[in-house]
């Protein structure tokens, strides 16, 4: 593997979403992923739709293709009493261990800090508790969308008046906790080649979740109302997003008077008179439903394919709301080679998504993503130096499974 | 194990940004390294980012007084003689480098500083971001197709809160300058990053891009009522609350869904008939629908508070839609020391802020406060490093 992790081996626990990501993201920086599962206790990702038609079982689903390529797979049922001296020998081989569990879990089976420790002084330890690892709520459990309510994000993101909504999504298991995760690690990493150091790194996810939208608690501790406001924000108007006549969306946002100058002469080319000038964004802003009226109106009237083409012709800040299919098809992220295709046995053709940024290096290869226990031979007999015929009775006994 | 040493002690970090990387050297201070803002008091003033506020003529921006916490902030006419070679002297000394737009392309000092870290943060990539207009977080995020997963069917996509494209940048922008970081202690040679917001907004699209591929069909937004009884937010007595139970995984915890709402409401024992224990009967509109009368009922006599309690004592994962000050109260964060305070220098109120994302075990993390400004552009003396 090439790449700034080349030469960094992981011990893997992670499973499902926040923690699987960090080490989609080390795996594409060219760092050996060995990501520990199991038959008996597979990820849930394994068995979550989507499913290309047709197809089932643990190696179809689409949802865990999408977070796990540049991964080896090996199959350790922990369950098993002689599978911690093999997930040890392993952890004594490697650079990070990282996990995403509830506290307890991974000291349950003997994997804690300080056991790993023992046998790898310099290694590091990330864990990604939902709520840290100690505390009243720490044994709580959650999903990406109950930290994002628990998180704040929710209630600050919504109409006014409505239910909040949210990103509609689970959004900190995408962006937040993996991207602070990542940071984290890296940032151990750095200081390991600086000083040959160790270290163990603990996310809170609801913690970390909470960073993006620290701006709102400096606001409301210091007496300031926040709250939901849908697509207003002061001084852009319009903002927001208007339905086009074959059911799509187009974003529009006016930061400045000439953009709406230019808007308005637009609409006016159709003849839509958008009575008063109203030249300055304070004049609009207080005239903000009456603007958005006149706009969502025009656009109502237009395919988004015109009412795009129209505004991007005379620079107003806009666009499509890209759908899932759309993005596929943005020439920006075609052209910036962001999605990967793989070929894999049970899924066939995939778009696998990269990490948002190109190097010096461009993009590098991809291995698609492991069926479960692939490489536990290749492991076992490269990194343990175990026989074939212990290998062939730790899998008849459901350890290596 | 560690001498109790940052882990970028003694890295320093240069910050040209606009908005879309102005998060990403606060995480860097946050990890230690010494983090210096340089502003051109000759470019056009952008509007404040909200959340904002205007005190005695003067306009304190909480999102930009959030995102600059921790750094040094001084100010360089860089469209002068003298500026500019300031700054060429500011990029040989440094080891890192974050511009946006208006900064050089990717790569662009390495004359200047062979071993430097430049990563540079735009909204869709240094190529194909257009460098005449500011581009809005709605529209990156409409780019990145989030947007789209967002809102409310029938009124249209709505933005989330707090410029999240601005801050997913910012973050991804982190790590592309550790891995820089990295491969140049490892390597002696430079790195350069060239960072799309936009595609940090495409890689959240958890089930929707691979759903598309395999069936043909484009997740449409869910809207807060959520796809599944059991799965959604729910309105309560004093707010709303966010649930996930009965999906895959989470089979058990909607047997003690029903088994709560049994025991304590009446109205809820229609729940144990056969038919709510078949998950695809639970995804039709028609329960989705009644599970919501049946669990609004049982919540509107209840708080976010007792209702997150009772329900994860039951291994449900169940939490409050908290605003800011159910966060300011939590017993978890009060009991973790998460939040500290500073006095306002302008505002001359306190202030709380939050701690940091993420925790080192052998070294505290440095409690950031507004940045500072000084009158010479320059970096501390680092000594022997």
């Amino acid at each position: 593997m090439s790449g700034p992790l080349a030469g960094i081996r992981v011990l893997d626990f992670c499973w499902i979403g926040a923690g699987a990501l960090v080490t989609k993201a080390m795996g594409e920086a060219g760092a050996e992923i060995i990501r520990v599962e199991s038959r008996s206790h597979p990820d849930n990702l394994r068995l979550t739709p989507p499913f290309r038609p047709g197809t089932e079982g643990l190696e179809a689903s689409g949802y865990f293709a999408s977070r796990n390529p540049d991964k080896k797979s090996f199959a350790l049922n922990m369950s098993k009493p002689e599978a911690r001296e093999i997930a040890l020998e392993l952890a004594s081989n490697v650079d990070a261990v990282t996990s995403n569990f509830r506290p307890g879990i991974m000291e349950k089976w003997g994997l804690s800090y300080p056991e790993i420790k023992a046998v790898n002084e310099d290694v590091i330890y990330l864990v990604m508790p939902m709520q840290g690892n100690d505390g009243p709520h720490s044994s709580f459990i959650g999903f990406g969308s109950t930290i994002a309510a628990l998180g704040g994000l929710v209630s600050l993101s919504g109409e006014p008046g409505r239910t909040p909504v949210g990103t509609g999504t689970h959004y900190p298991d995408h962006v937040p906790n993996p991207g602070h995760g990542l940071v984290a690690v890296l940032a151990a990493l750095f200081q390991r080649a600086k000083t040959g150091k160790g270290q163990a790194i603990e996310l809170s996810q609801f913690e970390s979740t909470v960073n993006v939208i620290g701006s709102a608690i400096l606001a409301g501790s210091a007496g300031f109302s926040v709250e939901a406001v849908g697509n207003r924000k002061p001084g852009v108007v319009p903002r927001g997003t208007f339905r086009t006549s074959d059911d799509r969306w187009v974003a529009i946002s006016c930061s400045r008077d000439e953009h709406w100058l230019r808007l308005q002469e637009e609409m006016a080319s159709d003849g839509v008179d958008s009575q008063n000038p109203m030249t300055t964004s304070s004049e609009r802003e207080a005239r903000r439903d009456e603007v958005n009226e006149v706009v969502a109106k025009w656009v109502a009237g237009l395919s988004s394919e015109i009412v795009a083409h129209r505004l991007a012709r005379v620079g107003v800040p806009s666009g499509l709301v890209n759908t899932s299919a759309d993005v596929l098809e943005d020439p920006r992220l075609a052209e910036r080679e962001f999605w990967h295709t793989i070929e894999h046995p049970v899924i066939g053709e995939l778009p696998m998504f990269r990490l948002p940024f190109v190097t010096a290096a461009g993009r590098t290869s991809m291995t698609r993503p492991p069926l479960l226990g692939e490489h536990t031979w290749e492991i076992a007999s490269e990194v343990l130096g175990m026989s074939s015929e212990e290998y062939d009775r730790l899998t008849t006994a459901e350890v290596l499974y | 194990m560690s001498d109790g040493h940052l882990p970028l002690a003694g890295v320093r970090v240069l910050d040209l940004t606009d908005r879309l990387g102005w998060y990403t050297g606060r995480l860097l201070a946050l990890l230690g390294a010494e983090v210096l803002r340089i502003e051109d008091p000759n470019k056009p003033q952008e509007a404040p980012l909200p959340p904002a506020v205007d005190v005695n003529g003067r306009t304190v921006s909480f999102h930009e007084e959030y995102a600059h916490s921790g750094k040094v902030i001084s100010m360089l006419d860089l469209a002068s003689e003298e500026g500019s070679s300031a700054l060429a002297d500011l990029v040989e000394s440094t080891d890192v480098l974050l511009s946006g737009l208006d900064g050089r392309a990717p790569g662009g000092w390495a004359e200047i500083n062979p071993g430097l870290v430049h990563i540079v943060i735009t909204a869709f990539g240094w190529a194909h971001t257009p460098h005449d207009d500011e581009i809005d977080d709605l529209l990156i995020l409409a780019a990145g197709g989030l947007l789209h997963l967002g809102g409310y069917p029938d009124s249209g996509p709505i933005v989330p809160y707090g410029g999240q494209s601005y801050l997913a940048a910012g973050i991804y922008a982190a790590s592309a300058a550790m891995f820089g970081l990295i491969q140049v202690e490892h390597e002696g040679s430079g790195y350069w990053a060239d960072v799309s917001a936009q595609e940090t907004m495409a890689q959240a699209l958890e089930d929707s891009l691979p759903g598309y591929v395999l069936t043909g069909k484009i997740r449409p937004p869910e809207g807060a009522e959520g796809k599944e009884a059991g799965t959604g937010t729910y309105a309560c007595a004093d707010g709303y609350v966010s649930m996930v139970a009965g999906r895959l995984g989470t089979a058990r915890a909607w047997a003690a869904l029903v088994d709560w709402l049994t025991s304590e409401c009446d109205e809820a024992t229609e729940l144990v008939n056969d038919e709510w224990s078949d998950f695809a009967y639970r995804q039709t509109s028609e329960a989705n629908a009644r599970f919501r009368q049946i669990f609004e009922a049982f919540a509107s006599t209840r708080s976010k508070e007792t209702l997150y309690l009772d329900a994860q004592r039951r291994m449900i994962a169940l939490s409050p839609v908290s605003d800011v000050s159910d966060l300011l109260a939590n017993a978890q964060l009060r009991h973790r020391g998460f939040f500290s305070e500073y006095d306002h220098p302008i505002l001359h109120r306190v202030v709380t802020a939050p701690g940091p994302p993420f925790r080192f075990a052998d070294v505290e993390l440095p409690v950031l406060g507004p940045a500072v400004e000084i009158e010479t552009a320059a970096f501390s003396d680092r000594g022997s490093t």
